[in-house]
């Protein structure tokens, strides 16, 4: 009597378990005796049920207002929830989504969206072109010092034309403008966006529990091809060990951004799949500081790294060496040839340093952000590889936090390792940086000609001069040396066999739309 | 009543202290709340803009204040990361650390006193192997054996998936199942530490004069441990016990990030790094009044079991 009820009560509670972290069906599992290990046959009918449960490494601890959002890892799932008039491809084409069609007028200046009839927020209502002006006056809008989404500064009028017609206005003709079009569409007067977000995407938010879970569900009304998946559950798994414990043991199904060595200790109940990071990962010198100042100190630098032992020792050879700030992902504007521009070579190093007069090299310190394992490794083996040019390398590790107001805000570091995304899909999102006044131009980049290339290329309209612009500048980074580029680390992703669909995206963003369980 | 109200006014300043302590800190040190939520597409005007807009840009003694203020008032502040009203936050992992304490202080509880009393004053054979043992539980790093504990349990025989940590309020019953695990691993160091604590004031006390006499009287055992020796040893063990509870509490915070279990211990960890003030500021004064309350309550049992404690109270 005690035993079975024993059975049952373990049986239940395997059942609510397994259902509350996305697993099990309630099919089978009535139909076996508890004899037959029923834990067990809970865990291996993941594959029948239509959720999914996915390990992210770090919260979703920002404002979810898509508008005010500025976390990478925030961005990255909410991708699923929000749509602009226009949505990336895994191409990394923009193609109408809110919107229909689009005009853009012969002066490159003002842009005519149709809407799309019938495409629904996440709350029921229909999308009304005063949703779409909204969205686009409040991303636009200045109150708070500078506008909600940084593009819109450009913005000079939003006008509804008629009821499904909505233009826009900028001040001067910019070829990159319409990639911020992107920037979600939100129902008007709608005020709780930080914490109960409302888009028009293929999953509706649920609910949120802060250092615990995510929960998003298929939304039935999108207007495009529907998600396969009824339920996700984004679950917070900081901790690497459990992380990798928790998806032997069937608790999640998917988790993105692992190390080769993460992988490969997972067993037959996965697969991985390999993109791209879509960073500039590089030893960032300070040009302010010296010896980071002299050109051939670089030079000497870039020569003393090599890139493919890099990859090969800290990353299981996965990964894409990279010569300059930008990543294969962008295509037309990845330059290749600059990968190889530096070849390893010990002996050209040494010359330099003692042109420069560092015969017997320098001692120098790179300051790494102690969560970031792949960038500590990477600085592990750089201070290892310097030391073959007599260069003492001290790494020193630090918070996140402190590395944002030290070396990022504060500019007071000598060299850094990590890496630089891209926050829309234009190659202005990775080069403007470096121009002298740029803000965010931590490294104190300092070249008139890069200036001058740079202005020269935000006025040009013809794509093909443009781009040719652009590579310019990709190329003048490189042949200064700015910095040491390193690679685009692989992003591996550890999928539960039976789950399939997963696609990469040339901006950081982990589609779940598209993702089913195989057999159903 | 005096004693009471000495008691109160003893473990609110302590709360204040700690709470002062903590936003002194995070003046101190570097990184900032406003840096850390614009990350690398931060700019000087956006980072003063958000100051402002958090209320950063005032001196720390009036962001003390207002703090101090809002939190007699029964209002903890928004979470600089979540946007969400920190009370909202915190009340649904107060209960999951909550529990997570008391379910290993009773495992704590159940696993040594009887071990304990059964074994003080007695040695035998095995008393080498046994102090072995004892010494590795202690030694046990409850992080080190969470990660055995939940590959064990969790992977290889599947008793629990470690990441599935069910909702509190549907499911009790499989979370306390969830949660025993991580008990389990907290509980080992501070259960052999107890053990060891317990069997050397027992039996010290066994062998003293008047336990002789009274068992020369004809007294057992037990009769001997009920009336006797107890009363003498146990208050320093009650002592212990009190500090164990406030470990316990303090353990959590890395177990929870072992099982992955969604406490108040993680959301710590994660809001000092984000330099989440409000949040970092409203557990660190849950913590110190659990470690207050839990000193007031051993005190109490203190004085039951040995009246002479009571004269300290001034009655």
């Amino acid at each position: 009597m005690m035993k079975k009820k024993l059975w049952a009560g373990m049986l239940s509670a395997g059942l609510l378990l397994s259902l509350l972290g996305g697993c099990g069906g309630e099919e089978t599992t009535q139909t076996r005796s508890p004899e037959e290990e029923p834990d067990r046959v809970v865990f291996e009918d993941t594959a029948r049920k239509k959720e999914a449960t996915v390990g992210i490494a770090q919260d979703l601890d920002d404002s979810l207002d898509p508008h005010r959002t500025v976390a990478a890892g925030t961005k990255e799932i909410m991708f699923n929830v929000f749509e602009g008039l226009v949505k990336p491809t895994p191409e990394g084409e923009l193609v109408p989504a809110v919107a229909e069609s689009y005009v853009i007028s012969e002066d490159r200046t003002t842009y005519t969206f149709t809407l799309r009839p019938g495409v629904k927020f996440h709350n029921g209502q229909t999308v009304s072109a005063e949703d779409v002006a909204w969205s686009l006056q409040r991303c636009a809008d200045e109150t708070a010092g500078s506008s909600l989404v940084e593009a819109f500064s450009a913005v000079t009028g939003v006008e509804v034309v008629d009821e499904k017609t909505v233009s826009l206005t900028i001040s001067e003709p910019d070829n990159e403008f319409f990639s911020y079009l992107t920037a979600a569409i939100l129902p008007k007067d709608y005020d709780k966006q930080d914490t109960a977000p409302v888009g028009t995407g293929p999953f509706r938010f649920v609910s949120r529990s802060a250092q615990d879970n995510i929960v998003l569900e298929r939304f039935e009304d999108y207007w495009g091809i529907p998600a396969k998946l009824d339920k996700v559950t984004l679950k917070i798994m900081e901790n690497a060990d459990s992380l990798l414990l928790s998806m032997e043991s069937g608790a999640i199904d998917l988790c993105a951004h692992l190390t080769s060595t993460q992988v490969e200790q997972l067993g037959e109940d996965f697969y991985a799949a390999e993109g791209t990071m879509n960073l500039v990962q590089a030893l960032y010198l300070n040009h302010a500081e010296k010896p980071f100042d002299d050109l051939r100190v670089r030079q000497a630098l870039c020569y003393a790294v090599d890139r493919e032992q890099i990859i090969d020792l800290a990353f299981d050879g996965y990964g894409s060496p990279i010569g300059s700030s930008m990543y294969p992902a962008f295509g037309k504007y990845f330059d290749d040839s600059l990968s190889s521009y530096y070849p390893h070579d010990v002996e050209k190093a040494k010359a330099l340093l003692a042109e420069a007069g560092y015969p017997n090299g320098f001692e120098m310190t790179i300051t790494v952000p102690s969560n970031y394992q792949p960038h500590v490794d990477t600085a592990q083996v750089i201070a290892e590889q310097l030391r073959a040019v007599g260069i003492t390398a001290k790494l020193q590790l630090v918070e996140w936090g402190v590395w944002l107001s030290e070396v990022y805000s504060g500019r007071q570091f000598q060299s850094t390792v990590v890496g630089l995304d891209a926050s829309t899909m234009t190659a202005r999102a990775l080069l403007s940086r470096f121009e002298s006044s740029a803000k965010r131009n931590f490294i104190n980049y300092s070249s008139d000609s890069y200036d001058a290339l740079y202005a020269r290329a935000q006025t040009t309209y013809d794509d093909d001069t443009q781009t040719a612009l652009y590579r310019e500048l990709e190329r003048e980074l490189t042949v200064n040396a700015a910095n040491v580029y390193i690679q685009d680390l692989a992003d591996l992703v550890a999928v539960r066999k039976g789950l399939e669909g997963i696609r990469f995206y040339p901006i950081y963003v982990l589609d779940l739309s598209g993702l089913g369980w195989t057999g159903e | 009543m005096k004693y009471a109200a000495r008691r109160v006014v003893a473990g609110l300043t302590t709360m204040l202290l700690v709470s002062l302590l903590a936003f002194v800190a995070f003046d101190l040190i570097s990184g900032d709340p406003a840096e850390i939520m614009l990350g690398t597409q931060a700019t000087p005007e956006s980072l003063a803009a958000l100051r402002a807009q958090l209320g950063l840009d005032r001196p720390l003694p009036v962001r003390y204040l207002d703090w101090l203020g809002g939190f007699f008032r029964g209002e903890l502040g928004i979470s600089y990361q979540y946007k969400q009203p920190v009370w909202e936050l915190i009340v649904p992992k107060v209960g999951v650390t909550l529990c997570l304490s008391l379910l290993s202080f009773l495992l704590v509880l159940a696993v040594s006193l009887p071990l304990g009393l059964l074994t003080a004053g007695r040695t035998g054979r095995g008393e080498g192997l046994r102090t072995a043992l004892n010494q590795l539980c202690m030694a046990a790093p409850p992080f080190f054996t969470g990660i055995l504990l939940s590959w064990g349990f969790g992977v290889a025989l599947k008793w629990f998936a470690v990441g599935s940590f069910p909702d509190m309020g549907q499911n009790m019953w499989g979370a306390l199942r969830y949660l025993f695990f991580a008990a389990l691993a907290l509980a080992i160091p501070r259960a052999a530490m107890t053990v060891r604590m317990l069997r050397s004031t027992v039996a010290e006390e066994l062998g003293k004069d008047y336990v002789r006499t009274a068992a020369a009287r004809g007294n057992s055992r037990t009769q001997l441990l009920r009336r006797h020796v107890l009363k003498n040893a146990l208050p320093p063990v009650v002592a212990f016990l009190a500090q164990t509870v406030a470990e316990l509490a303090a353990g959590a915070v890395v177990v929870e990030q072992v099982f992955a279990i969604p406490g108040l211990g993680r959301l710590l960890v994660a809001s000092i790094s984000n330099r989440d003030h409000p949040v970092v500021l409203a557990i660190v004064v849950i913590l110190a009044f659990w470690v207050v309350l839990s000193g007031v309550i051993a005190d109490l049992i203190q004085q039951r079991i040995d009246p002479r404690l009571r004269l300290g109270g001034g009655e």
